[in-house]
């Protein structure tokens, strides 16, 4: 028995070759098209892509900050005991570094990514591509360029909200648990926040964001004439994005820490 | 404005013929798939075997992406199915390529659009219900009076109509050929293509030249 497909194997690594070009691609044109955001109806579609994956993404990524925050000053106090020092920087490091762009980045693909592949594929399949095409309205420019924007800010100015709540509801937490003033916390918390944890963090906010939509959107004009492919283009999009995501996480995380 | 040389696909061997500026011109292909296959060549969709098609002079199968899409701006096509965007209301589906192409606003529009759905014998209560829908669960009918009403706001050089009147009662598809006709009027050199399988809609329509394929 096969428990390896070779040939499967082969054909994933040849797709997923053909498809980063085809990313690297969007990205150059992406850059170069920019000023298209300055049209009117572009910058409709942008704010609609904030509000839907930005504004309305808010209550998940709240809770989830918060859970994330009491989860990990349970357990980093588990080990550390009573050292607040030391759980200060270690709830940072661990929000900051991490678990603040990953998990926004993996909230914004479940929500966000597969909508998108999904409506662009549709749109692609009932000819609505073409029919923005004999508008004269060049459909990448009109339904891409403004969706990348807005899911990129929208990831970056979530994942800098959902450290403050992790970080904040962590040591709320901490304080009704174990009476232990958040004040106490804070110096741990200022000595492991530098400039470059910041800088590092954001620009992983803005690489996963990009990913995210790039993936998305590329995947869901992929498809071809059959409605069949919508929901294959949406599994590929999630898998795809999710394996980038992780993949530039190592990478950033190797550059800026070793 | 239109001009077909040689072109041979599928469906059609060596077509030549040539749309001149300011007539009204009848298309009648034999069959659906004609149909589509012709307007695939025209909108630059599917390119032919061999042969050249010009529209205003240029042959858009040598030409740029870009350039190409910005020849549209001169043109309002008016296709079967209405042409719709899904995720737009039928006021946003109107509006979108004036608003995008001339910064024209929405709502500088409206009276214009209003006096429109009024010669189609449409009410203003309707209209009000009829701008906020999305155009899926529309009536084929509404669909393509959106299509129109769309093409006709970019002020076209050349108008093309994609089987407009069929399936529509008597009284609408008048209407309908009423009103293309006087938009034809309204600009000096504006060219009307009518394409459609059956005829018999538009029998009471004037044209300065009918081709069957």
């Amino acid at each position: 028995m096969q428990i390896i497909n070779i040939q499967k194997v082969g054909e994933n690594v040849i797709n997923a070759l053909r498809d980063s070009k085809g990313y690297y691609k969007l990205f150059c044109y992406f850059i170069k098209n920019l000023l298209v955001l300055k049209i009117a109806p572009i910058r409709s579609v942008l704010y609609k892509q904030i509000y839907f994956t930005g504004i309305e993404a808010i209550n998940k990524v709240s809770i989830i900050g918060i859970l994330i925050g009491i989860v990990i000053i349970t357990q980093v106090t588990n080990i550390a005991g009573s050292d607040t020092i030391l759980i200060g920087k270690i709830l940072t490091w661990t929000v900051v570094r991490e678990l603040g762009p990953l998990f926004v980045a993996i909230i914004v693909i479940t929500r966000s990514g597969t909508a998108v592949t999904s409506e662009l594929a549709s749109m692609k399949i009932n000819r609505e591509i073409e029919s923005l095409r004999i508008m004269g309205i060049n459909p990448v420019d009109y339904l891409i360029v403004p969706r990348i924007m807005g899911i990129t800010l929208s990831v970056f100015i979530l994942a800098f909200y959902f450290q403050i709540l992790a970080i904040a509801g962590g040591l709320v937490f901490s304080s009704i648990l174990w009476r232990i003033p958040f004040m106490y916390y804070l110096k741990g918390i200022f000595s492991a926040l530098s400039i470059s944890e910041i800088a590092v963090s954001l620009l992983k906010s803005l690489v996963f964001g990009l990913l995210i939509s790039m993936v998305s959107s590329y995947q869901g004009f992929s498809v071809k004439a059959s409605i069949t492919e919508i929901p294959q283009a949406g599994i590929r999009a999630v898998m795809q994005s999710l394996f980038m995501v992780f993949i530039f996480d190592g990478i950033i995380t190797l550059i800026t820490f070793l | 404005m239109i001009r077909f040389e040689n072109i041979t696909t599928e469906y059609f061997s060596s077509l030549s013929f040539e749309i001149k500026e300011g007539s009204v011109c009848k298309i009648i292909p034999a069959s659906d798939e004609k149909k589509k296959n012709l307007l695939n060549i025209i909108t630059g969709i599917k390119e032919p075997i061999s042969g050249k098609v010009f529209l205003f002079g240029e042959d858009i199968y040598s030409m740029f992406e870009k350039k190409y899409i910005k020849l549209f701006h001169r043109i309002g096509l008016v296709l079967e199915n209405g042409g719709t965007i899904s995720n737009l209301k039928a006021w946003e589906n109107i509006t979108l390529p004036v608003w995008y192409h001339k910064g024209k606003k929405p709502e500088d529009m409206e009276g214009r659009i209003i006096g429109i759905f009024e010669e189609l014998g449409i009410s203003r209560s309707y209209l009000g219900e009829l701008m906020g829908k999305l155009p899926g669960p529309l009536p084929i009918h509404e669909k393509r009076i959106i299509g129109l009403i769309r093409a006709m706001l970019m002020e076209a050089d050349l108008m093309i109509y994609e089987s407009l009147f069929e399936g529509l009662s008597p009284e609408l598809a008048q209407r309908l050929i009423t009103l293309t006709e006087k938009f034809h009027l309204e600009k000096a050199g504006r060219s009307s293509v009518y394409i459609t399988t059956n005829e018999l809609p538009l029998k009471d329509l004037k044209a300065d030249v009918v081709l069957r394929l």
